[in-house]
């Protein structure tokens, strides 16, 4: 019953063509064919580089496309720009767009969002864009390298000419090297071709037996002096040396010292004690002054009142 | 010199007059195929019969190559990107080359193969056989009736066809990544969806639209080239399926220009 050729013919019909308007229907949705969109409008100098469907980026997302490119009144290039209407927040008064022209890739309009509290942008204003241009500024920055690199092959081309020119340096020095081979294939020794004279040679090797023997002879004494050293070693360090005697003595030394320590303190009490008794022998003194005086008025009272002794006197204590 | 000129001169010209006929006829085509009144009860009928025949008959043998096509072709693919360290143009490879070119290019070429050299013998046998005289003695209309319905069935036909070519490669696609790349078929589908471009599937369709209609056409055409004779259904077949395939590269590179600009 269902076998007819108009329904398999029908069947298939719709099963493909149910699947194909799907995945074409996904796809729309997924890429925003159906939301919302604002258009904006850009002014630039030039259309240099400015194309269609080129895109606009924030953060390197793409949030919307060029639709249009116009020619404006004033002579600038009118660029309409549509931004999906989700990301339209972003736009704002004062946002940069900048035509971003890469040494490598396709250019795009790259958004630099401002303060989030300005003003969102009118789809009424007309931005100016900034050109930013990669492939002047690597240029700018590729220069010096240029001129280095001029320079580097104007040396190289010096090199080679000097390498050339058969009166060159190098040239020279290839002369001079062979010329120097050949002497020393005919020399029996490298002295004999730096020096020249067999005599020189003579001296020079008759020099080098002396030092040799110098050698020798300074090699005896260091050993001399090593043996002497030993020996003094001992005489510092041995168990009855300078050092261990010195080191008792400083000991003892240090004992005797510590004792005169305690010395010194001691009789540093002692003169404490003595500078007390002292304050005593002031109050002492000042009594006996006392007593004297006393004694004195005494004297004087028995001169007064017994008159016959000339020569009155009284006994201190 | 002179009868080399001439042959020249005479290649040219037949040429330009068969490229002439053959735009008139798509001219006269393009105005049966808009024209309500070419779709009766009959024409109908044969259009549901040409779809059959055309789309729903070859079917389980287009699935099976679609699938063995999409095993083989999507492993070799995904696996190269891998070797070539090019994992981060998965979605454009796949939604720019295969997708977009090579699913179309595969199933028109299937259909030319088997329904553009089918129709071409049977209009060229239904010339020599006077059946299309037959159908202007009872005053019917030979483009309604036999060359409308073929080629609107190979319309529909190619663009429903390879939406289930695409299908069962998007299917070998999600099965290979996941092996090579261990990709997740939702990040299979999120990867692909970013890369495909919506004017790149409209461009596809009319492409697909395209390619039914010119390999049915051209048969068509090239089959009723065909003289009295039997003799003249195998250069008339020869001359329509080579003109096919010229037909799909012209398409094919037209398309990809479109697609650039």
């Amino acid at each position: 019953m269902f076998r007819s050729l108009e329904y398999k013919v029908g069947l298939f019909i719709l099963i493909t063509s149910v699947l194909i308007v799907s995945a074409i229907g996904y796809v729309a949705y997924k890429k925003d064919v159906f939301s919302r969109v604002d258009t904006y409008t850009l002014a630039s100098f030039s259309g240099e580089d400015l194309t269609e469907g080129m895109p606009v980026l924030l953060s390197g997302y793409k949030i919307g496309r060029v639709h249009a490119l116009e020619l404006g009144d004033d002579g600038r290039i009118l660029i309409r720009i549509k931004i999906l209407h989700r990301h339209a927040k972003w736009l704002r008064r004062d946002s940069v767009f900048i035509i971003n022209k890469p040494l490598i890739g396709d250019p795009r309009i790259v958004l630099s969002t401002g303060k989030m509290s300005s003003p969102p942008l009118s789809t009424e204003a007309i931005k100016e864009v900034v050109v930013a241009n990669d492939i002047n500024t690597t240029i700018k920055k590729l220069e010096p390298v240029v001129e280095r690199l001029n320079r580097i092959t104007i040396n190289i081309e010096t090199l080679t000419a000097n390498l050339v020119d058969p009166k060159g340096n190098v040239n020279q020095i290839l002369r001079h090297t062979e010329t120097l081979a050949e002497r020393l294939a005919r020399t029996d020794s490298l002295l004999d071709l730096a020096l020249g004279n067999p005599d020189t040679v003579s001296a020079v090797q008759e020099a080098l037996k002396n030092t040799e023997e110098i050698t020798t002879e300074m090699t005896r004494i260091l050993k001399t002096v090593d043996a002497m050293a030993v020996k003094s070693d001992e005489a510092l360090y041995g168990k009855d040396g300078i050092f261990p005697s010195m080191r008792t003595l400083l000991v003892d030394l240090v004992g005797k010292l510590a004792k005169l320590d305690q010395f010194v303190i001691h009789v540093n009490n002692v003169g404490a004690n003595v500078d007390a008794s002292t304050k005593d022998l002031g109050v002492l003194r000042r009594d006996i002054d006392e007593t004297i005086s006393t004694i004195n008025s005494l004297v004087k009272e028995l001169d007064r009142k017994i008159p016959f002794r000339k020569e009155p006197r009284i006994k201190l204590p | 010199m002179v009868t080399f000129i001439e042959g020249i001169g005479t290649r040219t010209l037949k040429l330009c007059r068969s490229a002439f006929e053959t735009l008139f006829f798509t001219w006269q085509v393009i105005l049966h195929l808009l024209d309500l009144k070419t779709y009766n009860k009959a024409t109908q009928l044969v259009i549901i019969t040409q779809l059959y025949f055309t789309a729903v008959q070859i079917l389980p043998l287009f699935i099976y190559i679609s699938a063995l096509m999409g095993l083989f072709l999507m492993g070799i693919v995904l696996d190269s990107i891998k070797q070539m360290g090019m994992a981060g143009n998965l979605g454009n490879i796949l939604m720019g080359f295969i997708f977009t070119e090579v699913c179309p290019f595969m199933t028109v070429l299937l259909l030319a193969l088997r329904s553009g050299a089918a129709l071409n013998t049977e209009v060229a046998v239904m010339k020599v056989s006077k059946e299309l005289d037959a159908l202007n003695v009872f005053r019917i209309d030979a483009f309604d009736y036999i060359v409308v319905p073929r080629i609107l069935s190979g319309i529909i036909s190619v663009v429903l066809l390879n939406g289930i070519f695409t299908l069962v490669l998007l299917a070998s696609g999600a099965l290979f990544s996941r092996m090579i790349f261990g990709l997740a078929f939702d990040a299979y589908i999120r990867i692909l969806v970013v890369s495909a471009d919506f004017s790149d599937l409209v461009i596809l369709i009319l492409k697909c639209a395209t390619f039914g209609f010119f390999i049915t056409l051209l048969p068509i055409r090239y089959g009723l080239t065909a003289s009295n004779e039997l003799s003249s259904i195998p250069i008339a077949v020869l001359t329509g399926m080579n003109n096919v395939f010229i037909a799909i590269v012209v398409i094919e590179v037209l398309s990809l220009i479109l697609s650039s600009i």
